[in-house]
């Protein structure tokens, strides 16, 4: 399993910006996070005490359509309650998110955008910590199908995901909460149980249940959790941004 | 200035202190004093897992297909269904991608349902069910009748296009007109052409399409008190039900699709299944634990408080199918759409946001809670 890689501040103008690279779905996503900016003439659209944040999906061809007012409000939701909106500075502000969809399959009418969905959250959060906005919390998220003899797939190609029963997209949050999950196709409980464990081991690398023999060897078929990954493209980016201090001490 | 008067003594109806002060009031509610005596109910009344009552009726309309009213409470859909031909010469790629491709298919398909994956292909391909969804009808106070279609109405559009697909509620079959070629028994004057024709249709048992039913389903909120997703939802799965589709044949004398006049000779669609979908949200009764800058407890602490507080005072509630009232002062929302299968609860969709409170043991126990909406729901759509 290659992991993801992410390049944060790749944008000039904008506050805040990451490029994210996803080899196994094959996603190349470019975002930018412009906060706190004034949002023009929504004075009475505007909540009070709190952030407005607004989400762009841009499709690499063709125009934004239905499907991605859906996946913004997936994001959208996702994001307000991570996002810190009443501190000093934030209320009657917005926070622009936009995501670019520059690689990858493209998304088809009525197609669920559940493949591309880790991709566009990983990138909004690290263009978020690139444009430092104040947040609760960190999360990671992953993408898992179960095909027709119960196997749970990582990160499946869109063909992987057309023929799979099942879909599911889970993001989990730096102190282990469930954040978001989004499931199609048909499935029972307790498969999806199984998904959340897996998924759980991809993102933290822990084990919610006592750890026996088989479940030891999945996590290290699954590699470094992607919480650890993304955490070391920060610290690697704060590290160059401060190159001058730390090495003048 | 000496007042004279005592100052009149500070009442409020509760109604005004239900606008005033919303989420302390649903708090109140939700957990009365001891001393009251008083059970825990949201303010409309309903326990944390009731439902709104819910009635439909089909057929309201007579110039479509299939129609259905649902009301869910105070939010009210009207769906319905249009069927219109779509002739395959008039697809563009039809003749080269799809001509005989799909008469094989369904010559070894149709003996085996289960089997019918790649034959159900023709409904996203060529985009045989368009449902849309509309919100500006005046249905609320905050949506502006006549406007272009808000987010909120463009991302319930997609969910029931998504859910249509995934679910594979409409059978392909059922929306394809066949044409029987006729074998003529002689083929000794037939150009070399039409030899090639007629060949490649032998191959196919003679049979090939010639038309697609197209569905457009419409789907009106007339009003909007809540979770509009489970009652649009379940007006498109009644006028599905509702749903004849006239007898269609190829006249080849014309060269066009014709359909009968009798409605005896209209059929109905057969539905795969009957998933139906509940909503939850989650009241936290801390107004502010989503924002403060304090620690968030994490998930393993969490479960400790959890016990702990078991028995005392309960920190959040879920509510089965909010209104808009609960709807605007929680933001975590948990959607569940189920079908039952001899006896077997069948997730087909299964969506948690916005928040942190509900996880495995939680949704375990909505599912539970699903189950049995399907159940009543069920009775519901099969009186209607």
């Amino acid at each position: 399993m290659v992991a993801p890689s992410a390049t944060l501040s790749v944008l000039n103008r904008a506050d805040g910006s990451a490029s994210y690279q996803c080899p196994s779905t094959g996603s190349n996503i470019l975002g930018s996070v412009n906060a706190p900016v004034e949002l023009p003439g929504r004075r009475d659209a505007l909540k009070p005490e709190d952030a407005t944040i607004e989400v762009f999906v841009k499709p690499g061809t063709a125009p934004a359509g239905v499907g991605e007012r859906y996946v913004e409000g997936i994001l959208k939701t996702l994001l307000g309650r991570v996002i810190l909106g009443r501190e000093k500075g934030y209320p009657r502000r917005g926070v622009v998110i936009t995501l670019a969809i520059i690689g990858g399959e493209s998304v088809g009418r009525g197609d669920p955008y559940l493949i591309l969905l880790p991709a566009l959250l990983h990138t909004a959060l690290l263009a978020l910590l690139s444009a430092s906005v104040p947040l609760s919390m960190t999360f990671s998220a992953t993408v898992l199908a179960v095909d027709e003899s119960g196997q749970i797939l990582r990160e499946p190609s869109a063909e992987d995901a057309a023929t799979a029963q099942s879909v599911h997209v889970l993001a989990f949050s730096s102190k282990g909460h469930l954040l978001l999950n989004e499931s199609q196709g048909s499935f029972d409980f307790d498969t999806w149980d199984k998904v959340r464990q897996r998924a759980s081991a991809i993102c933290h690398g822990t084990q919610l249940v006592s750890a026996d023999g088989d479940v030891a060897m999945a996590e290290d078929v699954d590699g470094r959790p992607l919480e650890g990954t993304l955490r070391e493209t920060v610290e690697d980016q704060v590290y160059r941004d401060y190159n001058w201090k730390i090495n003048a001490a | 200035m000496a007042s004279s008067a005592p100052p009149p003594a500070l009442t409020l109806p509760p109604s005004q202190f239900a606008r005033l002060q919303p989420h302390a009031y649903l708090l109140a509610h939700l957990s009365p004093p001891a001393s009251s005596n008083q059970p825990s109910l949201r303010a409309n009344g309903r326990q944390p897992a009731q439902f709104r009552p819910t009635s439909a009726n089909t057929g309201s309309l007579t110039h479509t297909n299939g129609s259905a009213v649902v009301r869910v409470g105070d939010t009210t859909a009207v769906c319905g269904v249009r069927a219109e031909l779509l002739p395959t010469s008039d697809i563009a790629s039809w003749s080269v991608s799809h001509a005989s491709s799909g008469a094989h298919k369904r010559a070894t398909t149709t003996k085996n349902d289960a089997d019918a994956d790649a034959d159900e292909s023709h409904i996203q391909d060529l985009n045989l069910l368009v449902p849309n969804l509309s919100l500006s009808t005046g249905c609320a106070p905050g949506f502006v009748p006549g406007a272009p279609p808000s987010a909120l109405a463009q991302s319930l559009s997609h969910q029931i296009l998504g859910l249509l697909h995934s679910t594979r509620l409409v059978r392909a079959e059922d929306l394809r007109v066949w044409y029987q070629v006729p074998s003529f028994g002689g083929d000794g004057d037939m150009d070399v052409d039409a030899e090639e024709d007629e060949g490649r249709k032998k191959k196919n048992d003679g049979k090939e399409i010639k038309a697609f039913w197209v569905l457009y389903i419409d789907i009106m909120i007339i009003s909007l008190a809540g979770n509009a997703f489970d009652a649009a939802w379940a007006a498109v799965l009644a006028a599905l039900r509702d749903t004849r589709l006239p007898r269609a044949w190829w006249d080849a004398d014309n060269e066009m699709v014709v359909c009968s006049e009798a409605v005896a000779e209209a059929t109905r669609l057969s539905l795969r299944g009957l998933p139906i979908a509940s909503s939850f949200c989650v009241f936290e009764a801390d107004a502010a634990a989503g924002w403060r800058a304090v620690i968030v407890p994490d998930a393993e602490e969490e479960k400790k408080i959890e016990e702990d507080q078991r028995r005392g005072m309960q920190r959040r509630w879920i509510l089965a199918d909010p209104d808009g009232y609960e709807e605007g002062l929680s933001q975590e929302r948990v959607c569940l759409v189920v079908d039952r299968e001899m006896g077997k609860t069948v997730i087909v969709k299964m969506e948690k946001n916005g928040g942190w409170a509900v996880d495995g043991r939680e949704l375990k126990q909505l599912v539970d809670t699903a189950a049995e909406r399907w159940e009543s729901l069920k009775l519901i759509l099969e009186q209607c």
